[in-house]
């Protein structure tokens, strides 16, 4: 693995998520129940940047015409579509979907922020 | 040294064809109904009002008047040879002349029901084993349709409860869950059958207004199907009746694939607004939603068909149904030739033997048995315009 140091802790004070470029790829950082998360900034169903949407919560799995809302600030709503995805997991939302965000793994070290890549073996 | 009789093949007891949609007119009603509406029976008819829609050659085939000159269906007689007999048929499911259309006045409606169901119980039912009913209700008066369920769904020859195809509001809705709950009590799916789209009370047959010819009515007839379905797996019914069945009787079936299709995108965005689905709405369908063949798509290349039938998931969700002795009906081997043979067989059989616990073969003995004939005029002014 290589670590890449992409911001301070500080910096996700400001925005949240905290957008980061890592060999290319876009990376949305999130902190959720406290904790770092880093998805990749493509939703997988139409390709577009899924951490330019609403973090919000949902309506949780209920009996019928029954309402429970649920799980605030740790659902991100695609921009297009409005896909659902848990920001704990990466994983959407709806039954029958195996669809998913693609994880990073993220350090926080002192103040600063790093996210983890696979290093290229080459060959 | 063996003989024929030796090698003979044991006499094959499995079911091969059931039909799902025969058109049965039972007789006059006017005995089976309280004096009180007798008036309006003889006068009135079902009392909707004017048909704007009807086929202008007549919607009876022209090659099924009983030999006594009744009107075609009346004779159980001769809708077993001239039907049954003819192919090899092992259930016909009656569904009536006519369904219950949506009239003004409730207590009429049910009224209808009732005697049209007491009718058919007593003068078609036991005259046959091949012979199964449907329990014609009014769906514009949930709880009563759920009391006639009640009240004629153990009779063993009804097998399923008949709505008309329009309502006022999509049956999914909460109104008319009492007539699921009823349906699910008592052990029998629920079906809807065109005909009333447009007349009495019904809404225009289509969201952008009445159509001008019957042709045009009946081609996009499947737009009510696909409003009911839509309705029944977003508003959860089949979540809170996990046992109903659902049948769509007589209104297409390559619809059905678009309709799952687009449902299932359309969830995977929106599932927050139905939480308490808990699949796919085409996976509600596939267990829960039946249709019947007639009027079988006929598509330019007739290999298509069968994947047509693929994609609907058809060895599940298809039954074939005749619609005798309507204009447009279908030839069992005919309208299914160019499926492959364990479809075939599903569509022919298997599915409907399930879904109508019909699963051994009926003694073909025809009792005889008098029937009162339907007269011509009031007693069937809405009769059989799909």
């Amino acid at each position: 693995m290589t670590r890449h140091r992409v911001g301070m802790v500080q910096d996700l004070e400001r925005s949240h998520p905290l957008i980061v470029s890592v060999n290319g790829a876009e990376i949305g950082i999130y902190r959720v129940r406290g904790e770092l998360v880093a998805w990749r900034n493509i939703c997988p169903h139409q390709g577009v940047q899924v951490c330019k949407g609403r973090i919000a919560g949902t309506r949780l799995p209920s009996d019928v015409y029954e309402y429970a809302y649920g799980r605030d600030g740790e659902i991100l709503q695609c921009p297009l579509h409005g896909w659902e995805f848990d920001l704990t997991t990466g994983q959407h939302l709806s039954p029958g979907s195996t669809a998913r965000l693609r994880r990073f793994p993220v350090e926080v070290d002192g103040d600063a922020i790093y996210i983890h890549t696979r290093t290229y073996s080459g060959g | 040294m063996s003989t024929d009789a030796d090698i003979a093949r044991p006499q094959d007891t499995s079911v091969r064809i059931i039909d799902a949609d025969v058109h049965n007119t039972v007789g006059d009603l006017t005995p089976y109904l309280p004096k009180v509406w007798h008036e309006r029976w003889q006068r009135a008819g079902l009392g909707v009002g004017a048909i704007h829609y009807g086929n202008p050659r007549g919607v009876a085939r022209r090659d099924a008047d009983p030999p006594d000159g009744g009107t075609p269906a009346s004779d159980p007689a001769f809708l077993v040879e001239d039907h049954v007999r003819r192919h090899a048929i092992d259930y016909v499911i009656f569904t009536g002349a006519h369904v219950i259309p949506m009239g003004p006045d409730p207590d009429y409606g049910n009224a209808l029901a009732a005697a049209h169901n007491n009718c058919l119980a007593e003068e078609w039912l036991p005259l046959s084993e091949q012979f199964r009913g449907s329990i014609l209700v009014n769906s514009e008066d949930p709880p009563a349709a759920a009391a006639e369920i009640r009240r004629m769904g153990t009779h063993p020859d009804m097998v399923q409860a008949l709505m008309c195809g329009p309502s006022r509001a999509p049956y999914g809705q909460r109104q008319y869950h009492p007539i699921y709950e009823a349906a699910v009590e008592v052990g029998i799916p629920v079906a809807i059958h065109p005909g009333t789209e447009g007349s009495g009370l019904a809404w225009q047959p289509t969201p952008v207004g009445y159509p001008t010819r019957y042709m045009e009515w009946h081609n996009i007839l499947p737009i009510t199907f696909m409003s009911q379905i839509n309705s029944l797996v977003c508003e959860g019914v089949f979540e809170r009746f996990p046992t109903l069945t659902f049948i769509g009787i007589e209104g297409g079936i390559g619809w059905l694939v678009h309709l799952m299709w687009r449902m299932d995108k359309n969830f995977k965005a929106l599932r927050d607004t139905t939480p308490w689905l808990k699949r796919l709405p085409s996976e509600y369908i596939r267990d829960h939603v039946r249709l019947t063949t007639q009027p079988m798509e006929e598509p330019e290349r007739p290999h298509q068909l069968q994947q047509m039938m693929e994609m609907v998931h058809a060895d599940r969700t298809v039954m074939f149904s005749s619609d005798y002795p309507h204009w447009d009906g279908d030839d069992p081997k005919m309208a299914l030739r160019h499926m492959d043979r364990d479809l075939k067989h599903r569509i022919l059989a298997g599915t409907a033997g399930e879904v109508y616990g019909l699963t051994t073969k009926p003694s073909t003995e025809y009792a005889a048995h008098p029937v009162t004939r339907p007269r011509s005029g009031a007693d069937q002014p809405l009769s059989a315009v799909e």
